[in-house]
């Protein structure tokens, strides 16, 4: 488990990392946790030439609010995010996704913009990111964008990230008032990742309504998704188990599961939709819960 | 395991059997070809860089056309292997013309190895079809 | 026994733990010599294939290699790994060190390359280049042995190793009797035994001495070192082994591996330390697998449960290759396929077949697990066809208490037992009764629950000499030194059992001494007498039954010798509390100090009692010993999703007196753990080309805290009459009495959907097969979806 030769270095200014990052293009790789990217280079699966740890950056390790957006630098630990009040308060799925993770070690190694730049189809932020309608913010030594998380994950292991950039931060926007969260995830036996994971969000009107809901699937499909066919039967309904479990039915509608050894396709599917409704029914409870 | 699917090329079928019997435009279409040599009839040696997210590693390995029946069918065998272990994958390519356009009906075995086959087969199995989906889609522009 | 107990019986906490968790401990991994150099093995990525040419030079010429070796290079220098067990016309299938022409599984070894430093050795071993012709590969156990299929073995006239048959009683005649025949196709699945501690290995040479010393993570340094001489053609008297803290075996230690031979070669021609550590994908590739048995069981029953005779006919994946015990395993299986029940009519036949696999071999309770789990699983299956409980139907057919030592139809003949005591036992612990009233109302709910029982009786205590390929015996030695301490020498090699704990309890109360007054020494072939190693939960009835003969042999002359001193008789005498005191009148005493001062000054010894205090006993044991129980398991299924909840757990276990209770719980805890892995997670899974698809922690499941309920345990006590305390052994009871309850709970849990049984392990997806593509469900609400 000793990994191929590679050239190290430890910026520690965003700008520094940057003028690496655009040197070295494709073949850098950015070190921001390590939990996925240490394991595949000890397997030389991963045998990148440059290996840039941002790890010192320490302006990216940050959870503040801005605007009325939580503001999540990219350097943040997976703990950092399930503990933080701030978190809690104005974006508790996030919380609860991030307790989700791996298990303490990793939680406490992992960060949210290594897991979302790596993008493994069965990572648990995914989800969260898609159900929140997160922007991901990216840093290149030309200027910054902000990609919405719906159009960020594009295939396998694949998002809108470009060589020389850097995911800086997400930004969850505020929610809407009487909203309720829940993710609910089957977890691989042995890895701990998402076999199928539902990460929703749901929004009431003042009769109880149901004003909007997402729902972000991982686990299922070679990338994360939202299940849009269900939100939509969802919108403008008063909720009652059957309309969730018609819903749920269809979360993975018009996906191509993944199969492995662990779960054929048709499990997945399946796993996705109970996932999904014991999701949306928790996250209604909360919904109500709220004063609002 | 097994791999099938079919895939429409906007071309007719006559074009579309020209391009996949073309080195030059096996070696641009198939997805991490950096090289293809010849290597006796309808055989080539190719050598492979792959990259999909963090995961990348260097190949070599061989492309071998058969059992060809102009212009309707075919088999391709296309192997790899490195230092994560092998792939190779096997199959039928069948050409049935769709007025201008041709489909291409394609079912074969991946057979992965190794590492690849231990740790990377739930990755492997997905990048396989996106090769095979990116394949077509070269294909398509050449 | 004969000396008042102090120690023995008491929960005593392990003497191991502190040096354990302060990080303190040695393993082989911890050791460094000067000028060491590091071993590396390229692999098979084929299962199958032909080794059409190995090309070492570039590898040779990276920066800090200092060798590689292929199999020419080390052809006659070392024989292939030795295998103890003979069975009659078994076919020969050697393991070569590294392999010559061909490869038979992923993962075998086809070079062996030295480098000054670990990196240096990663680079070059990329850098070998093997051309390989693929094969054809063997899987499936039963495509195997069809006429058409590639042999594993080239020459072979088919994959079958061996057929092992066995009959008892009159089986065509119970048959016929029957009123009723249940069969039941099971599988116990191929398993990765998964140790802590991955194998590792140092050798080192000094020629000056021609001394060869090799520390090796194992749990049978004295068989290694005589089978390590054997392969090297090496005199034994300069083989020395020696074991440090070893991370757990499960068996997987119990061998004899290339890497051993090979490092000791390599150092030897090298005259430099040589260091190989298997990483944990080497060691799921090439350290011994465990199970691998199919099962096709029939039983002849009564209408009122009575079971008249059984046929039981065992496929056995052996591998490509025999390890030390390989073939034998399946054998055990059918030694103890009847379980504790009186099925005095039965036939069993077992077929060992060679597949592109690696070899499986002993583990953690090593063709018992199979045995109890396909008789106690049929056991279920009868009682579910004959609408009889469990329970009941278990009791009808134990052999009563007063039927031993009872004689078994498969020629065992087992100590003792009250089986129907621990059934009752684990009934009433349990609530079986409200557990059944409880899951009758959940099921009108639509709610999964799911009971499972599994009564076992196990063969422990391995075992006289003339069962087992190399001796049964063990050895202890134990010198009292002159300051009145105690060393123990025991040929036993416990690796994380805890027995330098419960040894001392032994010699301590046997000597009357304290526990710190002892010391256990083992694993090291140059200080400890001959002996067999830590396996088949032997070593505290084989072993610690060594110590306490031992004992025996040195309260002896101590008694003599204060005797003498004392003017007293020595049978009036009794050894306590340091202290030898009269019987007669107890004022009357000599401190246990002076005595032994007595036994060194040698001046005022009885005439004809030698100097020192030393003895060695080499104890061969009788017979085996049997213990037994009954496990109850209770489950709840997630009827949406096929999860398993384990609800509750109790297990009932008999293995005699207890010497450290704590040790024991210890014991059965981890191996009903281990059992639940079996049961739900765990199964090394093989493509149809012989690809390990678990290849790795993060595809293999092993149960975690988080799975485990509170176990609660409780004991019978029947002690053996085979050994003087009265101990059976306890290391595997876990993993022999829980699996098949565990999957009883489940299979009782999908009664309503007709389900009558479900292969291992019991993951959520299939068991959410079982419950969706079930015709009806005969109970319980609709489905709530679809």
């Amino acid at each position: 488990m000793i990994p191929a030769a590679f050239e190290y270095f430890a910026p520690k200014s965003l700008d520094d990392a940057l003028r690496l990052v655009e040197r070295h293009g494709d073949e850098a790789k950015l070190l921001a946790g390590g939990q996925s990217l240490i394991p595949l280079m000890k397997l030389r699966l991963s045998v990148p030439r440059y290996v840039v740890d941002i790890g010192r950056i320490r302006s990216l390790r940050s959870i503040r609010e801005e605007g009325g957006w939580l503001v999540i630098g990219a350097l943040s630990t997976h703990h950092d995010v399930e503990s933080s009040e701030m978190v809690r308060l104005m974006a508790p799925l996030l919380a609860e996704t991030a307790s989700e993770i791996g298990d303490v070690q990793v939680r406490n190694r992992g960060t949210i913009g290594g897991s979302l730049s790596h993008s493994d189809p069965a990572a648990d932020y995914p989800a969260a990111m898609l159900a929140l309608d997160a922007q991901i913010v990216a840093a290149s030594s030309s200027g910054t964008r902000t990609i919405h998380a719906s159009e960020f994950f594009l295939d396998l292991m694949t998002t809108q990230l470009r060589p020389g950039e850097i995911l800086t931060e997400v930004r969850i926007p505020r929610l809407p008032e009487r909203s309720g969260s829940a993710y609910r995830k089957l977890h691989q036996p042995a890895s701990g990742f998402a076999l199928a994971g539902a990460a929703v969000r749901v929004s009431l009107d003042e009769v109880g309504k149901i004003a909007s809901a997402a729902i972000g699937i991982t686990g299922v499909a070679v990338r994360p998704f939202r299940a849009s066919g269900a939100e939509a039967m969802l919108a403008g309904k008063k909720p009652s188990p059957k309309l969730l479990a018609d819903a749920s039915e269809k979360v993975a509608d018009g996906v191509e599961p993944l199969a492995d050894i662990h779960a054929s396709a048709a499990y997945r599917r399946a796993a996705a939709s109970v996932y999904a409704r014991r999701a949306l029914e928790a996250a209604l409870a909360r919904a109500e819960g709220e004063k609002g | 395991m097994k791999i099938e699917g079919r895939h429409t090329v906007p071309a007719p079928q006559e074009t579309v059997w020209q391009r996949l019997n073309d080195p030059s435009v096996l070696e641009r279409s198939l997805p991490g070809v950096e090289r293809l040599e010849p290597d006796g009839p309808d055989r080539y040696r190719a050598s492979i860089k792959y990259k999909v997210g963090a995961v990348s590693g260097s190949f070599s390995g061989s492309v071998e056309l058969s059992e060809k029946n102009p212009p309707h069918s075919m088999r391709l065998k296309t192997s790899a292997r490195g230092v994560p272990g092998f792939v190779t994958g096997e199959g039928k390519l069948e050409l049935v013309p769709k007025g201008a356009e041709t489909e291409v009906v394609y079912s074969g075995e991946l057979q992965l190895g190794g590492l690849l086959a231990a740790i990377g087969s739930r990755m492997v199995e997905s990048a396989a079809k996106k090769s095979i989906e990116d394949f077509f889609k070269s294909l398509a522009s050449s | 026994m004969a000396t008042a107990t102090k120690l023995i019986g008491k929960p005593i906490k392990r003497k191991e733990d502190p040096r354990l968790v302060q990080g303190i401990a040695h393993y082989v991994d911890d050791l460094t010599l000067p000028g060491m150099l590091h071993l590396g093995i390229v692999r098979s990525p084929y299962a199958h294939a032909r080794v059409r040419s190995v090309d070492v030079s570039k590898a040779l010429a990276a920066p800090g290699v200092v060798a590689v070796l292929t199999a020419e290079d080390v052809q006659g220098a070392i024989a292939p790994i030795p295998c103890a067990a003979q069975i009659p016309d078994m076919k020969p299938a050697p393991r070569p060190v590294l392999a010559t022409n061909e490869v038979r599984f992923v993962g075998e070894g086809v070079a062996a390359v030295v480098a000054a430093d670990r990196y240096a050795l990663r680079d070059a071993m990329d850098l070998v280049e093997v051309d390989y012709e693929p094969l054809p590969a063997v899987v499936d156990l039963e495509k195997a042995l069809r006429k058409d299929s590639p042999r594993v073995h080239d020459g072979l006239a088919d994959n079958a190793a061996y057929h092992w048959a066995l009959e008892g009683g009159d089986v065509k005649k119970a048959f016929k009797q029957a009123d009723r025949v249940v069969k039941l196709r099971m599988l116990n699945q191929r398993l990765i035994p998964v140790a802590m501690e991955p194998r590792a290995v140092l050798a080192q040479y000094d020629r000056g001495d021609n001394r060869l010393t090799l520390w090796s993570s194992s749990q049978i340094p004295h068989i290694l070192r005589t089978q390590i001489a054997a392969m090297l053609n090496f005199p034994e008297y300069g083989v020395y082994v020696i074991v440090p803290e070893v991370g757990g075996g499960f068996g997987s230690k119990l061998n004899v591996y290339p890497e051993e031979a090979l490092a000791c070669h390599l150092a030897i021609k090298l005259e430099k330390p040589v260091k190989w550590n298997e990483g944990r994908r080497e060691n799921f590739l090439s350290t011994i697998h465990g199970r691998g048995e199919s099962c096709d069981m029939e039983l002849a029953v009564k209408r009122d449960g009575t079971i008249l005779g059984m046929r039981a006919r065992v496929l056995a994946d052996l591998g490509a290759y025999y390890q030390l015990l390989t073939p034998l395993i399946p054998t055990l299986t059918g030694l103890m396929i009847c379980g504790c029940y009186r099925i005095q009519n039965l036939s069993v036949e077992i077929t060992g077949v060679l597949t592109n696999k690696m070899a499986t071999d002993a583990y953690r309770g090593a063709g018992r697990p199979e045995a109890t789990y396909f008789v106690e699983r049929a056991m279920d299956a009868v009682a579910a066809e004959l609408k009889i409980d469990p329970a009941e139907l278990r009791r009808k057919n134990f052999p009563k208490p007063k039927d031993f030592p009872y004689a078994t139809a498969t020629g065992l003949i087992y100590d003792t037992a009250n089986y129907q005591g621990a059934l009752e036992l684990a009934l009433k612990k349990s609530g079986y009764k409200a557990l059944r009233r409880q899951q009758a109302a959940l099921r009108k709910k639509g709610r999964l629950l799911g009971i499972g029982l599994s009564s076992y009786v196990e063969i422990c205590a391995l075992g006289p000499s003339s069962a087992m390929p190399a001796g049964g015996w063990e050895s202890a030695t134990i010198r009292i030194e002159p300051t009145g301490r105690v060393r123990v020498l025991t040929g036993s090699s416990p690796h994380g059992q805890g027995e330098e704990t419960s040894f001392s309890q032994i010699a301590a109360d046997m000597l009357g001494v304290g526990l710190d007054d002892v010391i256990i020494v083992h694993g090291d072939t140059s200080a400890v007498p001959y002996g067999i190693g830590t396996f088949g939960s032997r070593t505290l009835a084989v072993g610690g039954t060594a110590i306490y003969r031992c004992c025996e042999k040195l309260r002896d002359k101590l008694l003599k010798i204060a005797g003498h001193l004392m003017q007293e008789d020595p049978a009036k005498l009794v050894l306590r509390a340091k202290q030898i005191v009269s019987k007669r009148d107890p004022k009357k005493s000599i401190s246990f100090a002076e005595t032994v001062g007595a036994a060194y000054t040698a001046k005022t010894l009885p005439p004809g009692v030698e100097p020192g205090l030393e003895a060695t006993h080499f104890y061969e044991p009788s017979n085996f010993t049997f213990p037994f129980g009954t496990h109850v398991a209770v489950v709840e299924v997630d009827r949406e999703t096929g999860e398993v909840k384990l609800v509750k757990y109790v297990a009932v276990d008999d293995c005699g007196n207890l010497i450290n209770p704590l040790l024991v719980e210890g014991q059965v805890q981890g191996g009903i753990v281990q059992s639940i892995g079996q049961a739900m997670l765990e199964e090394a899974v093989y493509d149809d080309q012989g690809q390990l698809l678990t290849g790795e922690l993060m595809d293999y499941a092993i149960p975690r805290a988080a799975d485990v309920p509170k176990l609660e345990t409780f004991h019978t006590v029947t002690p053996t009459p085979v050994n003087p305390m009265g101990v059976k052994g306890v290391g595997e009871a876990g993993t022999i009495g829980a699996t098949p309850a565990l999957v009883n709970a489940v299979v009782d849990a999908l009664a309503p959907f007709g389900v009558r049984h479900l292969d291992m392990p019991l993951k959520r997806e299939r068991v959410w097969k079982a419950i969706h593509q079930a015709p009806s469900e005969s109970a319980g609400r609709p489905r709530r979806s679809k």
